[in-house]
């Protein structure tokens, strides 16, 4: 479904991924693993077309990436959950999440079955939902980026560290929204720190060090055999 | 005493009117992180084209309504042809294009109207009596409805889903791009709005002073003191900042004539810049 073929980025001069290939095919969950600054997010951007492409092709469904505008990303069914959250601070919860709600052609019916739906997977957020998305906890803020991605019900997430900081009790129920995703059908390109996490919410896994994918295996075989980890991520 | 109420409810007025021109000011600014140097001259437009609808129907509210509706098309083919290619260089270089239109609507305003005073009647009549003085009753009837439309502006924001699309791209254009809200659209939008209500204040105010093809730079001038003032961006700052600034300014032509008292806007001015750069009417930033 989504494909990168010997993918090239640069930021400024700097050349920062060296031929990433990488595929997601649908309702798969694809694991992204390597250390601080190998170029994990910098794939998820060279995808939502925010970072410089400078080589290699993208396409989604067949469809190469390169002329669709940077709004047309999400009408195709692709969602970015990023790194730093990037809840509008401003804007309340539920206004979070009408941005992605309030697209052409849904109907009010559809429209609420989707809100009650998320607020039944993060009943915190109703709680919360006439509150300043900039007021909540680094947790919350979490839930309400992947909720605001729900709302575009995509075909894919590209998920970003989604546990990065967070306490262990937060940490168990984004895995439990990553099966739940799962369980759905839509398939997550989830970039992650967190190896046993990873290796138990995805069906293969993709290394990089140094902007460069070193290794692809099953979660499988990973779990098996713990030395590639080991060798890459040191842990 | 007396001559101290008068001059708050001068004061009113004139700040409600400069509101209108301000928030439309403040949003652009908000949303693209460009002052319009071409707001007052948009607004002058739409005096003029207000000024022509009445001298050909006589209906003041219709020449309200249409000055508003051809400025705000007029802003957004100015948007899509001078500015959208503009998006992403120098802010340096969008503001001069701004700058560039304003040359270009001034002359065309000269060139189609030329330099003479254009009366607009007063569409309210009569005045009422406030101490010793008669005051129109057009004046406050401006204010209110200033005050009307200014509400409406905030309501669509607050609750609108275009409204939600323009805040949440103020705060995060790369993100509400990928939430799929069609920013190029959006700031077009926005860039129309600013225009109609520029338009619609020139219409409101052509009755006090009547239309010029000069009047656009001083409300431009006006607008960003204020727009400064309450804070770049934030469009609550700035209708406090306009009222605020305009009582100032009247309670100053009590002790020196007005046109001196223009000065004390230029003072607030330095003053914010100098010791809260971030705006009066905005908590300060952690
Ligand atoms: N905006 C930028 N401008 C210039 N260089 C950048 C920029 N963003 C990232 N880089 C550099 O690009 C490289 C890859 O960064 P990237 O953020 O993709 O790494 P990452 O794998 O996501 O790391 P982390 O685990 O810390 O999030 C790093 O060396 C980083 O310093
Ligand atoms: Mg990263």
């Amino acid at each position: 479904m989504l494909i990168l073929e010997s993918v090239d980025a640069h930021y400024g001069k700097s050349h920062v991924l060296h031929g990433v290939s990488i595929e997601v095919r649908a309702g798969e969950v694809v694991g992204l693993l390597g250390r601080n600054g190998v170029g994990k997010t910098t794939t998820l951007k060279a995808i939502m077309g925010m970072a410089r492409r400078t080589g290699g092709r993208i396409t989604f469904e067949g469809r190469d990436l390169q002329g669709v505008p940077p709004h047309g990303l999400a009408r195709l069914g692709i969602a970015w959950v990023p790194e730093e959250r990037r809840i509008f601070r401003l804007l309340t919860v539920l206004e979070n999440l009408r941005t992605g709600l309030d697209r052409p052609g849904i109907t009010p019916a559809h429209r609420d079955a989707l809100l009650e739906k998320v607020y039944a997977y993060f009943p915190i957020l109703k709680e919360r939902r006439h509150q300043a998305g900039g007021t909540l906890s680094g947790g919350e803020q979490q839930m309400l980026a992947i909720a605001r991605a729900m709302m575009l019900e995509p075909k894919i997430i590209l998920l970003d560290e989604p546990t990065e900081g967070l306490m262990p009790r937060m940490v168990a129920q984004i895995q439990e929204i990553v099966h739940a995703l799962h369980r759905d059908g839509v398939a997550i390109l989830l970039v992650e720190q967190n190896v046993p996490l990873t290796l138990d919410a995805a069906g293969r896994v993709y290394i990089m060090e140094k902007g460069a994918v070193r290794h692809h295996a099953s979660a499988v075989e990973l779990r098996a055999d713990p030395r590639v980890i080991h060798e890459y991520l040191g842990v | 005493m007396d001559q101290i109420l008068v001059q708050t409810l001068h004061g009113l007025v004139n700040g409600m009117v400069l509101a209108m021109v301000a928030s439309g000011l403040t949003l652009i600014f908000g949303i693209m992180d460009i002052v319009n140097f071409a707001h007052g001259d948009l607004l002058m437009l739409g005096a003029f084209v207000g000024a022509s609808v009445v001298g050909v129907t006589g209906n003041y509210w219709l020449a309200l309504l249409v000055a508003a509706v051809v400025i705000a098309i007029l802003g957004a083919l100015l948007q899509i042809t001078t500015l959208r290619p503009l998006i992403g260089r120098d802010p340096l270089t969008t503001i001069l294009a701004t700058f560039g239109v304003s040359l270009v609507i001034q002359k065309y305003a000269l060139w189609q109207w030329g330099p003479s005073v254009r009366r607009i009647n007063e569409p309210v009549p009569g005045d009422f009596t406030l101490f010793h003085l008669q005051y129109p009753w057009y004046r406050i009837a401006t204010a209110v409805l200033a005050g009307l439309i200014i509400t409406g502006l905030w309501l669509f924001l607050k609750y609108g889903k275009y409204g939600i699309w323009i805040r949440a791209t103020t705060q995060d254009r790369v993100m509400a791009q990928a939430m799929g809200i069609p920013v190029p659209l959006v700031y077009t939008g926005v860039f129309a709005i600013g225009s109609a209500m520029a338009a619609a204040s020139g219409v409101l105010f052509g009755p006090f002073a009547g239309v010029t093809q000069t009047m656009g730079f001083d409300f431009t001038l006006r607008a960003f003191i204020v727009v400064v003032v309450g804070g770049m961006g934030n469009l609550a700052g700035s209708i406090l900042a306009s009222i605020f600034v305009s009582l100032l300014e009247s309670y100053a032509a009590i002790v020196v004539s007005p046109a001196q008292a223009v000065i004390v806007s230029f003072v607030v001015l330095v003053l914010t810049m100098l010791f809260r750069p971030t705006g009066l009417f905005v908590p300060t930033p952690k």
